[in-house]
Protein backbone atom coordinates (compact mmCIF):
# COMPACT_ATOMS: atom_id res chain seq x y z
CA UNK A 1 0.00 0.00 0.00
CA UNK A 2 0.96 3.61 -0.73
CA UNK A 3 1.71 6.31 2.23
CA UNK A 4 3.92 8.94 2.48
CA UNK A 5 6.71 7.51 3.63
CA UNK A 6 7.11 4.22 2.18
CA UNK A 7 9.48 4.08 -1.20
CA UNK A 8 6.36 3.48 -3.43
CA UNK A 9 5.51 7.05 -2.99
CA UNK A 10 8.79 8.59 -2.14
CA UNK A 11 10.67 6.98 -5.20
CA UNK A 12 8.58 6.20 -7.75
CA UNK A 13 4.55 8.28 -7.31
CA UNK A 14 5.75 11.85 -6.44
CA UNK A 15 8.88 11.63 -9.14
CA UNK A 16 6.56 10.70 -12.07
CA UNK A 17 3.94 12.94 -11.09
CA UNK A 18 6.37 16.02 -10.77
CA UNK A 19 7.43 14.74 -14.14
CA UNK A 20 3.82 14.19 -15.85
CA UNK A 21 3.18 17.73 -14.17
CA UNK A 22 5.98 19.32 -15.26
CA UNK A 23 5.70 18.05 -19.38
CA UNK A 24 1.99 18.86 -19.43
CA UNK A 25 0.61 22.37 -20.81
CA UNK A 26 0.40 24.52 -17.93
CA UNK A 27 -4.10 24.60 -18.27
CA UNK A 28 -3.62 20.58 -17.94
CA UNK A 29 -1.70 20.66 -14.90
CA UNK A 30 -4.45 20.91 -12.46
CA UNK A 31 -5.62 17.57 -14.23
CA UNK A 32 -2.37 15.97 -13.83
CA UNK A 33 -2.86 16.68 -9.81
CA UNK A 34 -6.21 15.35 -9.79
CA UNK A 35 -5.31 12.03 -11.61
CA UNK A 36 -2.82 11.25 -9.69
CA UNK A 37 -4.73 12.38 -6.80
CA UNK A 38 -6.91 10.21 -7.55
CA UNK A 39 -4.66 7.13 -8.24
CA UNK A 40 -3.05 7.51 -4.84
CA UNK A 41 -6.76 7.38 -3.69
CA UNK A 42 -7.13 4.44 -5.47
CA UNK A 43 -3.72 2.27 -4.05
CA UNK A 44 -5.33 2.90 -0.61
CA UNK A 45 -8.88 2.44 -0.51
CA UNK A 46 -9.76 0.74 -4.37
CA UNK A 47 -13.12 1.82 -5.89
CA UNK A 48 -14.25 3.83 -2.69
CA UNK A 49 -12.43 6.33 -4.55
CA UNK A 50 -15.47 6.69 -5.95
CA UNK A 51 -17.00 7.93 -2.58
CA UNK A 52 -15.09 11.18 -2.95
CA UNK A 53 -15.89 11.95 -6.63
CA UNK A 54 -19.67 11.94 -5.75
CA UNK A 55 -19.08 13.89 -2.37
CA UNK A 56 -16.62 16.78 -4.64
CA UNK A 57 -19.43 16.72 -7.42
CA UNK A 58 -22.02 16.96 -4.82
CA UNK A 59 -20.13 20.31 -2.74
CA UNK A 60 -19.72 21.84 -5.86
CA UNK A 61 -23.44 22.12 -7.64
CA UNK A 62 -24.22 22.54 -3.85
CA UNK A 63 -22.20 25.81 -3.53
CA UNK A 64 -23.65 26.89 -6.56
CA UNK A 65 -26.93 26.18 -5.54
CA UNK A 66 -26.46 28.34 -2.16
CA UNK A 67 -25.05 31.15 -3.82
CA UNK A 68 -27.82 31.42 -6.53
CA UNK A 69 -30.19 31.05 -3.30
CA UNK A 70 -28.09 33.71 -0.96
CA UNK A 71 -27.65 36.37 -3.65
CA UNK A 72 -31.35 36.40 -4.24
CA UNK A 73 -32.96 36.25 -0.42
CA UNK A 74 -34.54 32.68 -1.29
CA UNK A 75 -35.64 31.03 1.81
CA UNK A 76 -35.20 27.72 0.69
CA UNK A 77 -31.10 28.96 0.80
CA UNK A 78 -31.17 27.47 4.05
CA UNK A 79 -32.97 24.39 3.33
CA UNK A 80 -30.16 23.76 0.65
CA UNK A 81 -27.81 24.48 3.33
CA UNK A 82 -28.77 22.17 6.04
CA UNK A 83 -29.56 19.14 3.32
CA UNK A 84 -25.79 20.07 1.98
CA UNK A 85 -24.12 19.60 5.03
CA UNK A 86 -25.92 16.77 6.92
CA UNK A 87 -25.40 14.67 3.82
CA UNK A 88 -21.46 14.10 3.93
CA UNK A 89 -21.51 14.56 7.38
CA UNK A 90 -24.18 11.74 7.81
CA UNK A 91 -22.36 9.48 5.33
CA UNK A 92 -19.59 10.56 8.00
CA UNK A 93 -21.40 9.59 10.85
CA UNK A 94 -22.68 6.59 9.29
CA UNK A 95 -19.87 4.78 8.13
CA UNK A 96 -17.77 5.34 11.10
CA UNK A 97 -20.30 5.04 14.00
CA UNK A 98 -22.62 2.72 13.10
CA UNK A 99 -21.33 -0.47 14.92
CA UNK A 100 -20.24 2.03 17.78
CA UNK A 101 -23.91 3.06 18.29
CA UNK A 102 -25.22 -0.43 17.76
CA UNK A 103 -22.24 -1.96 20.20
CA UNK A 104 -23.36 0.44 22.96
CA UNK A 105 -27.35 0.05 22.47
CA UNK A 106 -27.09 -3.71 22.51
CA UNK A 107 -24.83 -3.51 25.91
CA UNK A 108 -28.10 -1.06 27.01
CA UNK A 109 -30.48 -3.81 26.04
CA UNK A 110 -28.09 -6.39 27.66
CA UNK A 111 -28.24 -3.94 30.47
CA UNK A 112 -31.75 -3.44 31.21
CA UNK A 113 -33.25 -6.75 30.05
CA UNK A 114 -30.61 -8.75 31.59
CA UNK A 115 -30.17 -10.63 27.81
CA UNK A 116 -26.94 -11.61 26.68
CA UNK A 117 -26.99 -10.58 22.95
CA UNK A 118 -24.04 -10.45 21.73
CA UNK A 119 -23.46 -7.65 18.56
CA UNK A 120 -22.16 -8.28 15.19
CA UNK A 121 -20.47 -5.62 14.06
CA UNK A 122 -20.32 -4.61 9.73
CA UNK A 123 -18.03 -4.62 7.65
CA UNK A 124 -17.73 -1.41 6.72
CA UNK A 125 -15.09 0.02 4.18
CA UNK A 126 -14.35 3.48 5.13
CA UNK A 127 -12.75 6.07 2.43
CA UNK A 128 -9.37 6.92 3.05
CA UNK A 129 -9.23 10.31 4.58
CA UNK A 130 -12.63 10.70 5.00
CA UNK A 131 -12.68 12.62 7.90
CA UNK A 132 -10.15 15.41 6.61
CA UNK A 133 -12.22 16.14 3.36
CA UNK A 134 -15.79 15.99 5.14
CA UNK A 135 -14.61 18.84 6.94
CA UNK A 136 -12.92 20.85 4.23
CA UNK A 137 -16.23 20.02 2.05
CA UNK A 138 -18.37 21.48 5.19
CA UNK A 139 -16.19 24.15 5.74
CA UNK A 140 -16.42 25.57 1.89
CA UNK A 141 -20.00 25.51 1.85
CA UNK A 142 -20.24 27.53 4.81
CA UNK A 143 -17.69 29.66 3.94
CA UNK A 144 -19.77 30.27 0.49
CA UNK A 145 -23.33 30.73 2.76
CA UNK A 146 -22.01 33.48 4.68
CA UNK A 147 -20.78 35.03 1.25
CA UNK A 148 -16.85 35.06 2.76
CA UNK A 149 -15.58 32.93 -1.05
CA UNK A 150 -17.67 32.60 -4.20
CA UNK A 151 -19.11 29.31 -5.36
CA UNK A 152 -16.54 27.87 -7.15
CA UNK A 153 -17.80 27.54 -11.07
CA UNK A 154 -15.23 24.85 -12.19
CA UNK A 155 -15.20 21.47 -11.09
CA UNK A 156 -11.79 21.37 -11.52
CA UNK A 157 -10.90 23.09 -8.64
CA UNK A 158 -13.55 21.51 -6.12
CA UNK A 159 -11.99 18.77 -7.38
CA UNK A 160 -8.39 18.82 -6.56
CA UNK A 161 -9.60 20.88 -3.58
CA UNK A 162 -11.07 18.02 -1.76
CA UNK A 163 -8.47 15.13 -3.24
CA UNK A 164 -4.98 16.96 -3.32
CA UNK A 165 -3.26 13.84 -2.53
CA UNK A 166 0.01 15.61 0.08
CA UNK A 167 -3.10 16.24 2.66
CA UNK A 168 -5.25 13.14 2.18
CA UNK A 169 -4.52 11.10 4.37
CA UNK A 170 -4.04 12.89 7.18
CA UNK A 171 -4.58 16.65 5.85
CA UNK A 172 -3.71 19.73 6.74
CA UNK A 173 -7.72 20.32 7.05
CA UNK A 174 -7.69 23.19 3.79
CA UNK A 175 -9.46 26.13 3.61
CA UNK A 176 -10.68 27.92 0.49
CA UNK A 177 -9.68 30.94 0.19
CA UNK A 178 -6.27 29.83 2.71
CA UNK A 179 -4.68 27.76 -0.56
CA UNK A 180 -6.86 28.81 -3.64
CA UNK A 181 -3.81 31.18 -4.72
CA UNK A 182 -1.23 28.45 -4.86
CA UNK A 183 -3.45 24.93 -5.19
CA UNK A 184 -4.72 26.39 -8.99
CA UNK A 185 -1.89 28.34 -10.03
CA UNK A 186 -0.17 25.79 -12.30
CA UNK A 187 3.21 27.43 -12.03
CA UNK A 188 6.30 25.43 -13.53
CA UNK A 189 8.80 23.07 -11.28
CA UNK A 190 11.24 25.74 -9.82
CA UNK A 191 14.54 24.80 -8.26
CA UNK A 192 13.71 26.87 -5.31
CA UNK A 193 10.24 25.42 -4.49
CA UNK A 194 12.69 21.44 -5.15
CA UNK A 195 14.98 22.16 -2.86
CA UNK A 196 12.87 23.67 0.03
CA UNK A 197 10.27 20.97 -0.51
CA UNK A 198 12.85 18.28 -0.44
CA UNK A 199 14.74 19.27 2.38
CA UNK A 200 11.13 19.26 4.47
CA UNK A 201 10.63 16.21 3.69
CA UNK A 202 13.44 14.04 4.64
CA UNK A 203 13.02 16.55 7.56
CA UNK A 204 9.75 15.01 8.31
CA UNK A 205 11.33 11.78 7.47
CA UNK A 206 13.96 11.78 10.29
CA UNK A 207 11.22 12.38 12.72
CA UNK A 208 8.90 9.71 11.17
CA UNK A 209 11.33 6.47 10.30
CA UNK A 210 14.23 7.85 12.66
CA UNK A 211 11.83 8.07 15.80
CA UNK A 212 8.65 7.71 16.11
CA UNK A 213 8.39 4.47 14.25
CA UNK A 214 10.90 3.20 16.72
CA UNK A 215 8.90 4.29 19.71
CA UNK A 216 5.81 2.74 18.07
CA UNK A 217 7.54 -0.50 19.02
CA UNK A 218 8.08 0.40 22.66
CA UNK A 219 5.08 1.88 22.76
CA UNK A 220 3.10 -0.39 22.03
CA UNK A 221 4.92 -2.90 24.09
CA UNK A 222 3.87 -0.92 27.27
CA UNK A 223 0.39 -0.40 26.51
CA UNK A 224 -0.45 -4.00 25.25
CA UNK A 225 1.35 -4.93 28.99
CA UNK A 226 -0.41 -1.88 30.88
CA UNK A 227 -1.43 -4.54 33.63
CA UNK A 228 1.99 -4.99 34.86
CA UNK A 229 2.95 -1.76 35.11
CA UNK A 230 2.90 1.20 37.87
CA UNK A 231 3.78 4.43 39.00
CA UNK A 232 7.02 5.58 36.77
CA UNK A 233 6.62 3.32 33.74
CA UNK A 234 3.03 4.33 33.27
CA UNK A 235 3.89 7.89 33.37
CA UNK A 236 6.69 6.85 30.75
CA UNK A 237 4.36 4.68 28.26
CA UNK A 238 2.44 8.23 28.77
CA UNK A 239 5.25 10.25 27.69
CA UNK A 240 6.90 8.27 25.19
CA UNK A 241 3.46 8.06 23.44
CA UNK A 242 3.17 11.54 23.96
CA UNK A 243 6.62 12.33 21.88
CA UNK A 244 5.91 8.97 19.44
CA UNK A 245 2.56 11.13 18.28
CA UNK A 246 4.40 14.47 17.75
CA UNK A 247 6.96 13.22 15.84
CA UNK A 248 4.87 10.90 13.64
CA UNK A 249 2.41 13.61 12.74
CA UNK A 250 4.42 16.72 12.82
CA UNK A 251 7.04 14.24 10.56
CA UNK A 252 4.22 13.38 8.26
CA UNK A 253 2.62 17.18 7.92
CA UNK A 254 6.62 18.06 7.00
CA UNK A 255 6.56 15.28 4.59
CA UNK A 256 2.90 16.53 3.09
CA UNK A 257 3.78 20.47 3.56
CA UNK A 258 6.99 19.34 1.55
CA UNK A 259 5.54 17.29 -1.26
CA UNK A 260 3.14 19.82 -1.95
CA UNK A 261 6.27 22.86 -1.72
CA UNK A 262 7.75 21.12 -4.36
CA UNK A 263 4.44 21.92 -6.86
CA UNK A 264 4.83 25.40 -5.69
CA UNK A 265 1.67 24.72 -3.70
CA UNK A 266 1.67 26.36 -0.16
CA UNK A 267 -0.46 24.13 2.67
CA UNK A 268 -1.25 25.55 5.72
CA UNK A 269 1.24 24.47 8.81
CA UNK A 270 -0.41 21.90 11.50
CA UNK A 271 2.66 22.26 14.41
CA UNK A 272 3.93 25.39 15.81
CA UNK A 273 5.88 23.80 18.63
CA UNK A 274 2.94 22.96 20.76
CA UNK A 275 4.88 22.29 23.77
CA UNK A 276 5.80 26.00 24.19
CA UNK A 277 2.33 26.92 24.74
CA UNK A 278 1.43 28.10 28.67
CA UNK A 279 -1.83 26.62 28.82
CA UNK A 280 -4.27 24.06 27.44
CA UNK A 281 -6.16 26.34 25.11
CA UNK A 282 -3.02 28.04 23.57
CA UNK A 283 -1.26 24.27 23.21
CA UNK A 284 -4.66 23.74 21.06
CA UNK A 285 -3.86 26.81 18.92
CA UNK A 286 -0.21 25.06 18.17
CA UNK A 287 -1.19 21.32 17.77
CA UNK A 288 -2.99 19.69 14.96
CA UNK A 289 -3.46 23.78 14.22
CA UNK A 290 -6.01 23.08 11.09
CA UNK A 291 -8.37 21.15 12.96
CA UNK A 292 -8.54 23.33 15.82
CA UNK A 293 -9.12 26.20 13.47
CA UNK A 294 -11.66 24.88 11.63
CA UNK A 295 -13.66 23.77 14.88
CA UNK A 296 -13.36 27.94 16.03
CA UNK A 297 -14.41 28.88 12.62
CA UNK A 298 -17.39 26.35 11.83
CA UNK A 299 -18.05 25.79 15.61
CA UNK A 300 -17.18 28.01 17.72
CA UNK A 301 -17.97 31.32 16.40
CA UNK A 302 -21.16 30.19 14.82
CA UNK A 303 -22.29 28.61 18.68
CA UNK A 304 -20.79 32.26 19.89
CA UNK A 305 -22.90 34.30 17.10
CA UNK A 306 -26.44 32.20 17.79
CA UNK A 307 -29.39 33.80 19.26
CA UNK A 308 -29.04 30.99 22.24
CA UNK A 309 -25.92 32.70 23.05
CA UNK A 310 -26.80 36.08 22.65
CA UNK A 311 -30.04 35.88 24.62
CA UNK A 312 -28.01 34.30 27.02
CA UNK A 313 -25.09 36.72 27.46
CA UNK A 314 -27.97 39.65 27.41
CA UNK A 315 -30.30 38.52 30.44
CA UNK A 316 -26.97 36.64 32.42
CA UNK A 317 -25.19 40.12 32.63
CA UNK A 318 -28.32 41.59 34.03
CA UNK A 319 -29.37 38.68 36.60
CA UNK A 320 -25.97 37.13 37.20
CA UNK A 321 -22.79 39.73 36.36
CA UNK A 322 -19.72 39.66 34.44
CA UNK A 323 -18.32 36.36 36.16
CA UNK A 324 -21.01 33.66 35.82
CA UNK A 325 -22.32 34.85 32.11
CA UNK A 326 -18.73 34.63 30.88
CA UNK A 327 -18.49 31.53 32.73
CA UNK A 328 -21.84 29.74 31.15
CA UNK A 329 -21.12 31.93 27.65
CA UNK A 330 -17.56 29.80 27.36
CA UNK A 331 -19.25 26.63 28.18
CA UNK A 332 -21.96 26.86 25.59
CA UNK A 333 -19.55 27.27 22.89
CA UNK A 334 -16.78 25.17 23.98
CA UNK A 335 -18.88 22.07 24.50
CA UNK A 336 -19.94 21.42 21.14
CA UNK A 337 -16.20 21.45 19.85
CA UNK A 338 -14.89 19.60 22.25
CA UNK A 339 -17.77 16.66 21.84
CA UNK A 340 -17.10 17.41 18.08
CA UNK A 341 -13.33 16.59 18.54
CA UNK A 342 -13.74 14.00 20.48
CA UNK A 343 -16.17 12.31 17.76
CA UNK A 344 -14.38 13.44 14.94
CA UNK A 345 -11.32 11.33 16.41
CA UNK A 346 -13.14 7.86 16.09
CA UNK A 347 -15.75 5.58 17.70
CA UNK A 348 -14.39 5.05 21.25
CA UNK A 349 -15.82 6.45 24.58
CA UNK A 350 -11.69 7.01 25.13
CA UNK A 351 -11.79 9.38 22.56
CA UNK A 352 -15.16 10.87 23.51
CA UNK A 353 -13.45 11.58 27.11
CA UNK A 354 -10.74 12.80 25.37
CA UNK A 355 -12.77 15.65 24.14
CA UNK A 356 -14.43 16.47 27.11
CA UNK A 357 -11.18 16.49 29.64
CA UNK A 358 -9.89 19.31 27.49
CA UNK A 359 -13.32 20.83 27.54
CA UNK A 360 -13.04 20.89 31.36
CA UNK A 361 -9.41 22.20 31.40
CA UNK A 362 -9.70 24.91 28.95
CA UNK A 363 -13.08 25.74 30.53
CA UNK A 364 -11.73 26.31 34.04
CA UNK A 365 -8.59 27.75 32.70
CA UNK A 366 -10.89 30.29 30.66
CA UNK A 367 -13.03 30.90 33.76
CA UNK A 368 -10.68 31.13 36.35
CA UNK A 369 -7.69 33.12 34.25
CA UNK A 370 -9.23 36.42 35.65
CA UNK A 371 -9.28 36.27 39.32
CA UNK A 372 -6.11 34.13 38.68
CA UNK A 373 -4.59 37.10 37.33
CA UNK A 374 -5.87 39.33 40.20
CA UNK A 375 -4.57 37.00 42.21
CA UNK A 376 -1.47 36.94 41.66
CA UNK A 377 -0.96 40.64 40.99
CA UNK A 378 -2.31 40.77 44.64
CA UNK A 379 0.48 38.66 45.92
CA UNK A 380 3.30 40.24 43.72
CA UNK A 381 3.88 37.41 42.00
CA UNK A 382 5.42 38.16 38.56
CA UNK A 383 3.71 35.87 35.62
CA UNK A 384 6.05 36.64 33.18
CA UNK A 385 9.34 35.73 35.32
CA UNK A 386 10.99 32.48 34.00
CA UNK A 387 10.49 29.94 37.03
CA UNK A 388 6.27 30.79 36.66
CA UNK A 389 6.81 30.00 33.18
CA UNK A 390 8.54 27.01 33.28
CA UNK A 391 5.85 25.72 35.97
CA UNK A 392 2.88 26.49 33.25
CA UNK A 393 4.85 24.74 31.36
CA UNK A 394 5.20 21.66 33.85
CA UNK A 395 1.45 21.99 34.57
CA UNK A 396 0.76 22.11 30.55
CA UNK A 397 2.73 18.64 30.35
CA UNK A 398 1.20 16.78 32.85
CA UNK A 399 -2.32 18.03 31.17
CA UNK A 400 -0.89 16.99 27.72
CA UNK A 401 0.68 13.42 28.88
CA UNK A 402 -2.24 12.34 30.82
CA UNK A 403 -4.49 13.43 27.78
CA UNK A 404 -2.50 11.38 25.58
CA UNK A 405 -2.76 8.07 27.47
CA UNK A 406 -6.27 7.93 27.48
CA UNK A 407 -6.31 8.74 23.77
CA UNK A 408 -4.02 5.79 23.30
CA UNK A 409 -5.44 3.33 25.77
CA UNK A 410 -7.30 0.34 24.32
CA UNK A 411 -10.56 2.15 25.91
CA UNK A 412 -11.45 4.09 28.41
CA UNK A 413 -11.70 0.94 31.58
CA UNK A 414 -7.75 1.20 30.25
CA UNK A 415 -7.19 4.47 30.70
CA UNK A 416 -8.78 4.41 33.93
CA UNK A 417 -6.77 1.51 35.39
CA UNK A 418 -3.28 3.13 33.73
CA UNK A 419 -3.87 6.56 35.49
CA UNK A 420 -4.52 5.14 38.78
CA UNK A 421 -1.58 2.39 38.37
CA UNK A 422 0.25 5.55 38.58
CA UNK A 423 -0.32 6.40 42.05
CA UNK A 424 -0.25 2.42 42.80
CA UNK A 425 3.42 2.16 42.64
CA UNK A 426 7.06 3.53 42.05
CA UNK A 427 7.93 1.02 39.04
CA UNK A 428 11.43 1.87 40.26
CA UNK A 429 11.89 -2.03 40.03
CA UNK A 430 10.79 -2.61 37.01
CA UNK A 431 13.61 -0.01 35.68
CA UNK A 432 16.28 -0.90 37.52
CA UNK A 433 15.74 -4.29 35.89
CA UNK A 434 17.16 -3.19 32.30
CA UNK A 435 12.64 -3.04 31.30
CA UNK A 436 13.31 -0.29 28.45
CA UNK A 437 15.94 -2.81 27.06
CA UNK A 438 12.88 -5.53 26.97
CA UNK A 439 10.26 -4.09 25.29
CA UNK A 440 11.46 -4.73 21.51
CA UNK A 441 14.62 -2.24 20.89
CA UNK A 442 18.08 -2.50 21.74
CA UNK A 443 20.52 0.44 23.31
CA UNK A 444 21.07 1.30 19.76
CA UNK A 445 17.62 1.98 18.57
CA UNK A 446 17.72 3.65 22.04
CA UNK A 447 20.79 5.87 21.08
CA UNK A 448 19.12 6.81 18.01
CA UNK A 449 15.88 8.08 19.63
CA UNK A 450 17.80 10.15 21.86
CA UNK A 451 20.16 12.17 19.87
CA UNK A 452 17.04 12.64 16.83
CA UNK A 453 14.86 14.13 19.85
CA UNK A 454 17.80 16.04 20.75
CA UNK A 455 18.58 17.18 16.96
CA UNK A 456 14.29 18.20 17.07
CA UNK A 457 14.18 19.46 20.22
CA UNK A 458 17.18 21.97 19.73
CA UNK A 459 15.18 22.94 16.34
CA UNK A 460 11.97 23.97 18.38
CA UNK A 461 13.97 25.88 20.51
CA UNK A 462 15.49 27.48 18.18
CA UNK A 463 12.53 28.16 15.56
CA UNK A 464 10.19 29.45 18.76
CA UNK A 465 13.26 31.86 19.31
CA UNK A 466 12.63 32.42 15.82
CA UNK A 467 16.44 32.05 15.00
CA UNK A 468 16.58 28.97 12.71
CA UNK A 469 14.05 27.23 10.58
CA UNK A 470 14.51 25.41 7.47
CA UNK A 471 13.58 28.27 5.73
CA UNK A 472 16.59 30.39 6.87
CA UNK A 473 18.69 27.64 6.42
CA UNK A 474 18.44 28.27 2.82
CA UNK A 475 19.51 31.64 2.90
CA UNK A 476 22.57 30.25 4.54
CA UNK A 477 25.82 30.05 2.46
CA UNK A 478 26.19 27.58 0.28
CA UNK A 479 28.68 25.00 2.58
CA UNK A 480 26.45 25.72 5.48
CA UNK A 481 23.48 24.81 3.79
CA UNK A 482 24.34 21.78 1.89
CA UNK A 483 26.55 20.34 5.05
CA UNK A 484 23.32 20.67 6.78
CA UNK A 485 21.10 18.90 3.92
CA UNK A 486 23.83 15.72 3.86
CA UNK A 487 23.75 15.34 7.31
CA UNK A 488 19.86 15.17 7.32
CA UNK A 489 19.81 12.86 4.12
CA UNK A 490 22.07 10.43 5.78
CA UNK A 491 20.71 10.37 8.82
CA UNK A 492 17.81 9.29 7.04
CA UNK A 493 19.54 6.73 4.96
CA UNK A 494 21.43 5.16 7.72
CA UNK A 495 18.89 5.40 10.84
CA UNK A 496 16.02 5.16 9.78
CA UNK A 497 14.06 1.95 10.82
CA UNK A 498 13.14 0.66 7.84
CA UNK A 499 14.02 -2.20 5.78
CA UNK A 500 14.59 -5.55 7.64
CA UNK A 501 14.38 -6.30 10.96
CA UNK A 502 11.92 -3.24 11.14
CA UNK A 503 8.21 -3.28 10.16
CA UNK A 504 6.08 -0.88 8.62
CA UNK A 505 4.23 1.07 10.94
CA UNK A 506 0.75 2.55 9.84
CA UNK A 507 0.17 6.76 9.98
CA UNK A 508 -1.81 6.99 13.24
CA UNK A 509 -3.60 10.29 12.19
CA UNK A 510 -4.84 8.01 8.77
CA UNK A 511 -7.14 5.96 10.87
CA UNK A 512 -9.00 8.96 11.94
CA UNK B 1 -12.71 54.18 18.44
CA UNK B 2 -12.31 55.23 22.21
CA UNK B 3 -14.64 53.10 23.10
CA UNK B 4 -13.41 50.08 21.16
CA UNK B 5 -9.67 51.08 22.61
CA UNK B 6 -11.16 50.62 26.25
CA UNK B 7 -12.91 47.55 25.33
CA UNK B 8 -9.94 45.91 24.37
CA UNK B 9 -7.41 47.11 27.28
CA UNK B 10 -10.40 45.43 29.41
CA UNK B 11 -9.77 42.13 27.69
CA UNK B 12 -6.24 42.48 27.76
CA UNK B 13 -4.13 45.65 29.14
CA UNK B 14 -0.70 44.18 27.56
CA UNK B 15 -1.21 44.62 23.94
CA UNK B 16 -0.12 48.08 22.15
CA UNK B 17 -3.39 48.08 20.38
CA UNK B 18 -2.27 51.63 18.58
CA UNK B 19 0.65 50.17 17.24
CA UNK B 20 -0.55 46.32 16.10
CA UNK B 21 -2.08 45.67 13.27
CA UNK B 22 -2.52 42.00 13.43
CA UNK B 23 -4.35 41.09 17.06
CA UNK B 24 -5.29 37.58 15.76
CA UNK B 25 -2.65 36.52 12.63
CA UNK B 26 -0.10 36.94 15.67
CA UNK B 27 -2.16 35.34 18.17
CA UNK B 28 -2.13 38.16 20.70
CA UNK B 29 -5.99 38.09 20.75
CA UNK B 30 -7.36 34.54 21.22
CA UNK B 31 -11.05 32.87 20.45
CA UNK B 32 -12.57 33.55 23.77
CA UNK B 33 -10.96 37.24 23.54
CA UNK B 34 -12.67 37.54 19.89
CA UNK B 35 -16.31 36.80 21.80
CA UNK B 36 -15.76 39.20 24.59
CA UNK B 37 -14.80 41.76 21.77
CA UNK B 38 -17.90 40.62 19.90
CA UNK B 39 -20.58 40.49 22.85
CA UNK B 40 -18.99 44.08 24.17
CA UNK B 41 -19.07 45.97 20.89
CA UNK B 42 -22.97 44.43 20.52
CA UNK B 43 -23.83 45.98 23.79
CA UNK B 44 -21.98 49.40 23.76
CA UNK B 45 -22.98 49.87 19.76
CA UNK B 46 -26.32 48.32 19.88
CA UNK B 47 -25.28 46.17 16.44
CA UNK B 48 -25.79 42.42 15.76
CA UNK B 49 -22.65 40.92 14.81
CA UNK B 50 -22.78 37.37 12.92
CA UNK B 51 -21.24 34.42 12.23
CA UNK B 52 -20.11 35.29 8.15
CA UNK B 53 -18.10 38.47 9.94
CA UNK B 54 -16.24 36.34 12.25
CA UNK B 55 -13.09 36.24 10.11
CA UNK B 56 -9.85 37.76 11.03
CA UNK B 57 -9.76 40.50 8.62
CA UNK B 58 -12.42 42.15 11.09
CA UNK B 59 -10.62 41.75 14.13
CA UNK B 60 -7.04 42.48 13.34
CA UNK B 61 -6.85 45.84 14.48
CA UNK B 62 -8.78 48.88 16.00
CA UNK B 63 -9.61 50.17 12.89
CA UNK B 64 -10.66 46.94 11.14
CA UNK B 65 -12.98 46.76 14.32
CA UNK B 66 -14.35 50.41 13.68
CA UNK B 67 -14.89 49.33 10.25
CA UNK B 68 -17.06 46.24 11.03
CA UNK B 69 -18.73 48.29 13.72
CA UNK B 70 -19.57 51.06 11.18
CA UNK B 71 -20.72 49.16 8.73
CA UNK B 72 -22.89 47.25 11.40
CA UNK B 73 -23.96 50.73 12.46
CA UNK B 74 -25.18 51.13 9.00
CA UNK B 75 -26.86 48.02 8.49
CA UNK B 76 -28.95 48.62 11.67
CA UNK B 77 -29.90 52.56 10.02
Amino acid sequence: MITYTNEIYLVFFLPLTLLAYEICPKRHRGKVLIAASYVFFYLISKWLFLYLFGVSVFIYLAARLLERARRSGKRYGKIILIFSVLLPVGLLLALKYTNFIGENVTRLGNLLSGGTAVFQPWSILLPIGISFYTLEAVGYLLDVWWGRIPAEKSLEKVLLFLSFFPKLMEGPILRWQDTEATLFSNESLKLENLETGAIRIFWGLLKKIMIADRLAIVVNNLFANYASHQGLVTVLAAVLYTTQLYMEFSGVMDICIGSAKLFGIVLPENFRQPFFAKNASEFWQRWHISLGAWFKNYIFYPMSTSSLVKKWTKTGRKKFGKGLTRAVTSALCLFPVWMANGIWHGAKWSYIFYGLYYFCIILFETVTEPYWKKGMEKLHINMAAPWYRAGQRVKLLCIVFTGEMFFRAENLHVGVHMFRSIFTGSGMAELKGHLLLNVGIDIDDWNVIIAGLIVVVLYDILKELNVFSLEKLRAMKLPVRWSAYYALIFSVIIFGAYGEGYQAIDLIYAGF
Amino acid sequence: MDTILSILNDIDDTIDYDNEPRLIDNHLLDSFGVITLVSELEEAFNIEIDAASMVPENFNNVEAIWNLVQRKQGVSA
